[in-house]
């Protein structure tokens, strides 16, 4: 076992180094952004369309991750099939796709002109530069994080405790809400977690195939991105947010997965 | 001996070429990309472009960006620059006028008028991009003269599906045919564009004049090829190229 001795002293100047690296501007754009124009910057119209537009794209994101993700997670995870590799793999592409490319694939799918435009425009949905394209944007580029650590919870649990409780009487439908579930729950969530801070953080995408409209599709990125060429204010104020937004749902996927731990070794 | 002559004018050619970083307004990329040529292949110098908004450029020239030569589409991002310190007073060396694009493919928009239309389209460049500038000023002078009604451009401005950060952006978003119509300069209707895209025609009196200056960088890197590249944008070399793109004459 060794980790349990002192740490040699280079390793811990390069582990130093580092960390200044990445504290140093982090504590700058909350020392430039929490200043007592804070609260008044926080509440003006523009900062608070691109707060509610961040926050209301990016839960309904969230749902139709947990609603389609969590199903294909699952199968994933526990069944073999022909195209099983090509499917995982498929699913992991927009995790190094850059997002901008994610942003032409899907206007030339989506868009008026794209693929799928006639029928959608028939059908009298018109997708780019609405909220809806804003949320497939985010959907295409952080889903992928979702399934993926949902697929570990759902490989990681004890296949025999689901066969205990079959054994008992139950259904596979209760088998499935009162032991998989619950077992797979802390690695949905942080999965989730991870699929939100990156939906929150989506710009290329979303300004290509969304575009960039105040109160509609302009989010808290765009939003930061739109204000550093006039305003600086708020730019600043909502970095700073998004820095405290980011540590706090870091620290929520550590919680969580301090917690999965505990209740592996227990 | 001629030999020992070549070779010494190649190594003086070689000591005097440097690399020159020029920040240009989006609307300038075409022209100024050949312009560039024309300029390496005469003095030697290894030009490099970003082409952006105007006011990102000015962004990052406050932020401590490198460069030796910035043209920008309006005073109103270039005179900041100069006040500050960072770039020479300017030199004026092209000027502009809108335009009213559409997608070929599609009839919404056959006029001004129709911008009003309810579920008409519209793509602008931001507020803070100069054409996106010079478009908000023509709908109000369009306002004041009461042609199309009071409330003209705030019609219009309702019909705004998206504010993008440069003009070519907005160009983009017509020549995909995701919007019905859209406010660019003239010579954003660049021969690759021209295929997908129709002009629509603009009163001239609402018209906006679009004036371009430019600069040398002060703390340049490269300060002999930022003048010498100042000085052959406005030379009639330089100005014959940017003729060939659409732009009008300084005055």
């Amino acid at each position: 076992m060794t980790g349990r001795s002192a740490p040699p002293a280079v390793l811990l100047a390069f582990a130093a180094l580092l960390t200044v690296f990445l504290l140093l501007p982090t504590a700058v754009l909350l020392l430039r952004g929490l200043t007592p124009a804070f609260l008044p910057a926080l509440a003006s119209p523009a900062v608070l369309d691109a707060l509610r537009v961040s926050l209301s794209t990016t839960l309904c994101t969230l749902a139709v991750t947990l609603l389609f993700g969590t199903p294909v997670a699952y199968l994933l995870a526990r069944h073999r099939f022909p195209g099983r590799a090509l499917l995982d793999t498929t699913l992991d592409l927009p995790v190094v796709l850059p997002p901008v490319v994610a942003g032409v694939a899907l206007l030339l799918t989506f868009g008026r002109q794209g693929l799928l435009g006639a029928p959608l425009t028939l059908a009298g949905i018109s997708v780019a530069f609405s909220p809806l394209a804003v949320v497939l944007a985010q959907l295409f580029t952080s889903a992928p994080f979702y399934i993926r650590a949902a697929k570990i919870g759902f490989s990681a649990i004890d296949r025999d405790i689901e066969a205990a409780a079959l054994i008992d009487g139950a259904t596979r439908r209760r088998a499935f809400r009162h032991v998989t579930w619950p077992l797979a729950f802390p690695f949905l969530l942080e999965g989730l977690v991870l699929a939100w801070a990156r939906a929150l953080g989506e710009f290329g995408a979303t300004i290509l195939f969304a575009g960039s409209l105040q109160g509609r599709t302009r989010t808290i990125t765009l939003s930061i991105y739109a204000a550093l060429e006039s305003d600086l204010a708020p730019a600043l104020v909502l970095s700073a947010v998004m820095v405290i937004v980011a540590f706090t749902l870091l620290l929520v996927v550590r919680l969580v997965t301090a917690r999965r731990q505990d209740t592996d070794h227990a | 001996m001629p030999r020992t002559l070549m070779l010494a004018a190649l190594l003086a050619g070689a000591a005097h070429a440097e690399p020159l970083t020029v920040f240009a307004a989006a609307s300038l990329t075409d022209a100024f990309t050949e312009l560039g040529r024309a300029f390496d292949a005469r003095t030697g110098h290894r030009t490099t472009f970003q082409f952006a908004g105007s006011q990102t450029l000015r962004a990052q020239l406050e932020g401590g960006a490198r460069a030796d030569v910035i043209a920008s589409a309006n005073a109103a991002q270039y005179d900041p620059l100069v006040r500050a310190g960072l770039v020479e007073p300017a030199r004026t060396f092209a000027r502009n006028r809108l335009i009213l694009i559409a997608p070929r493919r599609s009839a919404r928009v056959q006029t001004l008028a129709d911008l009003a239309r309810p579920g008409v389209r519209l793509v602008l460049a931001d507020r803070s991009v100069p054409v996106g500038d010079y478009a908000r000023r023509m709908l109000s002078a369009i306002d004041a003269s009461g042609t199309y009604g009071r409330d003209f451009s705030a019609r219009v401005l309702r019909n705004v599906v998206s504010e993008e950060p440069n003009v070519r952006q907005v160009a983009l978003k017509v020549q995909l045919g995701e919007a019905d119509a859209a406010v660019v300069y003239a010579t954003d209707l660049t021969p690759a564009l021209k295929g997908s895209v129709r002009a629509v025609a603009l009163p001239s009196r609402f018209n906006q004049t679009a004036t371009y200056p430019l600069g040398a960088v002060r703390n340049a890197g490269a300060p002999n090829a930022a003048r010498q590249f100042v000085q052959y944008v406005l030379s009639p070399d330089g100005q014959r190229i940017l003729r060939k793109w659409g732009f009008l004459s300084p005055q």
